[in-house]
């Protein structure tokens, strides 16, 4: 079953097509590693799913509910990090939590668990603003996490973390749908993380979906078009390239 | 240089047509009330400059600081908003140079809205009162002193948009200081020097000296809150 | 998810903001000059107004032709930093509440700011009524339930150029706009008090009332006395009127 679906997604601005006709299909229970170049549209499909930007053309479902008829029930399933982590400068780590909590309207002590999950505990009082970037990104993710919900879209998760936090937040993820039943949708523009992380990816480049299937099937199509299959970080930038090429803007 | 940079880092956040709206809305005021009630006015002794301004310049002024206030909140908001004034501490650049183009271009602009409200001045004396000869000096003489008057309200309110990081802080600031301004008797020369309070000075053609100390209080007070503006980017860095 | 915790949260969110400093800011350089002048209280005979009544009435006009307008502009300028300086309002969109609510959470935040800075006002000018009270040796404190009525009168009058404000700031993303028309259009209030349309500018209707007011409590004085026909059913409109556009408009601009 497929928690999240979408039909011809589309997004255009002004003279320029962001996101164009992609059909996704992310079952439950999976991490969903959705992969591309930046300004591939990744960021801009994500934030379709949260209602933060609207769709030109097509529709998307999420866990059979339609947007926009549908959009506080969506959110209310949805844990969210998009982007720049948005928090607010003059409240304490904590206290940003503690916002999200109530409208969540979570006990009390989901601030305290979303904390320890994502290794804050220990500068909850401090303000955010003075956060350093690393930080910043776990107060986001906490925000994402706080009350365990059933979806996940994390959106570049790991940039601006140390090693050890890449790999502390990659382990998390990983462990997810398992600890928390969830389903996981998490984008990167690296190839070798998201094949640590995820059962099934999606490939995007210049808004066109080019690829969705698990690790194994992407070797499959890449030995079948004659491009490298030992390492998928290779497969991954042959497909960039022969599709660029095709478009002829390389 | 450091003018034309500052000219277009105020792309598209709407200084300028703030500016020029401002100034527009200040210039209506002479002719809305001139259109409504001549009478009132055309009976009245003096020349029809100072009849003008004796009759409009409280409002006009007024409208004159609201928009200086709200200018500098918003030049220093758009260096602090997105973090653009630790990039420009890292660069090669003195804070008080950034300052001082943000000052030229405050001034300048309020030199636009204050040849905006002079034509319509002139406009209502045109068309009401018929222009005399010596007019056009006098009009001069005016807003040369309205604008020499401006220009500490203009420094002191950018080094408070300068001091706060947030717009709210900056702004709620030059608001009570307007407001303060508002309450301090304009007959009391001492407490009327206060750099908010001055711009609401009209030029008093007949006592010349009175005049004069405005003007050397206003060049007074420049230099004072220039130095205090060198001595406010010295202290900070001590504190960062 | 109740209006209520949703207005707690927003109130939550202005911590350390200072913005209680510059209302109480306001409030006690409002009424230092009152303090200072408080022998002009007695000259009044013309107007026909006892000085108690005179240094009370004096006070809150100087507040609800300026302060408290400008003050509110400042409150408006307050909550939508906050949520754009760090895209908080991001998270918020995808947080699981209508925007509509949130929007009028924001907007009783706003109305509790008001209503803070009145009553510090209240609280001064009982401190500055005592202090006059001392150096003129007449007692220039008036009662409670007297006060109280007009400052309701001032709060009630407020919500429709607050309610204004409210909508220039959520509609204009550009801030020197918002600032700028708000702040811009504060000063005109002072004259349209004196011409018949006044009822259909909110922004004077907290300094027309008080200047009634002024006029009930001034027996020589004929000021223009309020009328609730037509002014009420056009207060409510345009209160309305301004709080549904910026429910409607709230977040859309995040939401592209």
């Amino acid at each position: 079953m497929n928690v999240i679906e979408t039909k011809n997604l589309t997004k255009s601005y002004a003279g320029f097509t962001a996101v164009s006709g992609i059909n996704l299909h992310i079952p439950k229970g999976s991490v969903y590693g959705f992969l591309g170049p930046n300004g591939a549209g990744k960021s801009t499909t994500m934030k379709m799913f949260l209602g933060l930007s609207k769709p030109t053309d097509g529709s998307f479902t999420v866990d059979g509910k339609m947007y926009p008829e549908n959009r506080v029930q969506i959110l209310k399933e949805i844990g969210s990090f998009i982007e720049a982590p948005a928090f607010y400068g003059n409240l304490s780590g904590e206290e940003n939590l503690e916002i999200i909590r109530r409208i969540l309207g979570l006990p009390k002590s989901s601030v305290a668990e979303a904390l320890e999950i994502v290794g804050l505990t220990q500068f909850k009082k401090r303000l955010a603003k003075k956060y350093s970037l690393g930080m910043k990104q776990r107060l986001g993710l906490a925000g994402a996490l706080i009350g365990k919900p059933p979806i996940l879209i994390l959106d570049e998760p790991t940039n601006g973390l140390d090693p050890v936090g890449i790999h502390e937040i990659r382990t998390l993820i990983r462990s997810l749908p398992e600890k928390f039943n969830c389903t996981v949708l998490v984008s990167s523009h690296l190839l070798s993380e998201i094949e640590l992380m995820a059962d099934i990816i999606g490939i995007l480049n210049h808004g066109h979906l080019l690829f969705e299937g698990t690790p194994g099937q992407l070797k499959f199509a890449a030995a079948s078009k004659g491009c490298p299959t030992d390492n998928l970080e290779d497969i991954f930038l042959a497909l960039i390239d022969a599709d660029n090429r095709q478009r002829g803007t390389v | 240089m450091s003018v034309s940079l500052e000219w277009k880092k105020v792309k598209r956040t709407g200084f300028l047509p703030a500016f020029f709206g401002g100034g527009t809305l200040a210039a209506i005021v002479p002719i809305i009330n001139m259109a409504v009630r001549p009478e009132r006015y055309l009976n009245q002794q003096g020349s029809p400059v100072q009849i003008l301004l004796d009759a409009n310049w409280q409002m006009m002024a007024m409208l004159n600081v609201l928009l200086i206030v709200a200018g500098t909140c918003l030049l220093y908001h758009t260096e602090y908003a997105d973090n653009a004034m630790q990039k420009l501490k890292s660069l090669p650049v003195r804070e008080s140079s950034v300052f001082l183009g943000k000052a030229v271009l405050t001034i300048l602009m309020s030199f636009f809205v204050l040849v905006i409200e002079a034509v319509a001045v002139a406009f209502c004396t045109f068309h009401w009162f018929g222009i005399e000869k010596g007019f056009f000096s006098e009009l001069c003489r005016c807003f040369g002193y309205s604008l020499l008057l401006m220009l500490p309200c203009v420094i002191l309110s950018l080094l408070i948009s300068e001091a706060c990081k947030n717009m709210w802080v900056s702004l709620g600031i030059g608001v009570v200081c307007v407001f303060t301004a508002t309450m301090l008797p304009t007959t009391n020369f001492v407490l009327s020097l206060f750099p908010f309070a001055m711009p609401f000075q009209v030029f008093a053609g007949a006592d010349v000296a009175k005049s004069m100390h405005y003007i050397y209080g206003a060049i007074a007070e420049l230099a004072v809150c220039s130095l205090a503006q060198l001595l406010f980017v010295k202290v900070r860095r001590g504190f960062e | 998810m109740s209006l209520l915790t949703l207005v707690g949260v927003e109130v939550g969110k202005i911590r350390r903001s200072k913005i209680l400093l510059i209302l109480a800011a306001a409030a006690v350089i409002l009424w230092i000059p009152s303090i200072l002048n408080a022998e002009l209280n007695f000259g009044m005979q013309a107007e026909g107004i006892s000085p108690e009544n005179n240094f009370f009435i004096q006070g809150f006009m100087g507040m609800a032709w300026f302060m408290f307008p400008a003050s509110m502009v400042v409150g408006t300028v307050l909550l939508s930093q906050t949520e754009r300086a760090n895209k908080g309002i991001l998270k918020m969109l995808a947080l699981p509440v209508s925007t509509a609510r949130l929007c009028i959470a924001k907007f009783v935040v706003l109305l509790s700011l008001a209503a803070t800075q009145i009553l510090m006002m209240t609280g001064m000018y009982y401190i500055s009524a005592v202090i006059s009270s001392g150096t003129q040796d007449y007692s220039f404190v008036l009662p409670p339930l007297f006060v109280l009525r007009e400052i309701s009168l001032i709060f009630l009058s407020a919500i429709p150029m607050i309610a204004f404000f409210w909508m220039l700031s959520v509609c204009i993303q550009t801030p020197v706009f918002s600032i700028g028309i708000g702040l811009a259009s504060i000063v005109p209030s002072v004259l349209l008090i004196n011409t018949k349309v006044w009822f259909a500018y909110p922004m004077s209707y907290p300094l027309f009332v008080i200047t009634s007011e002024y006029g009930k409590l001034a027996a020589n004085l004929d000021t223009a006395q309020v009328e609730l026909i037509p002014w009420i059913p056009v207060a409510t409109l345009i209160a309305i009127l301004c709080l549904g556009i910026s429910c409607l408009r709230f977040g859309q601009a995040e939401r592209r």
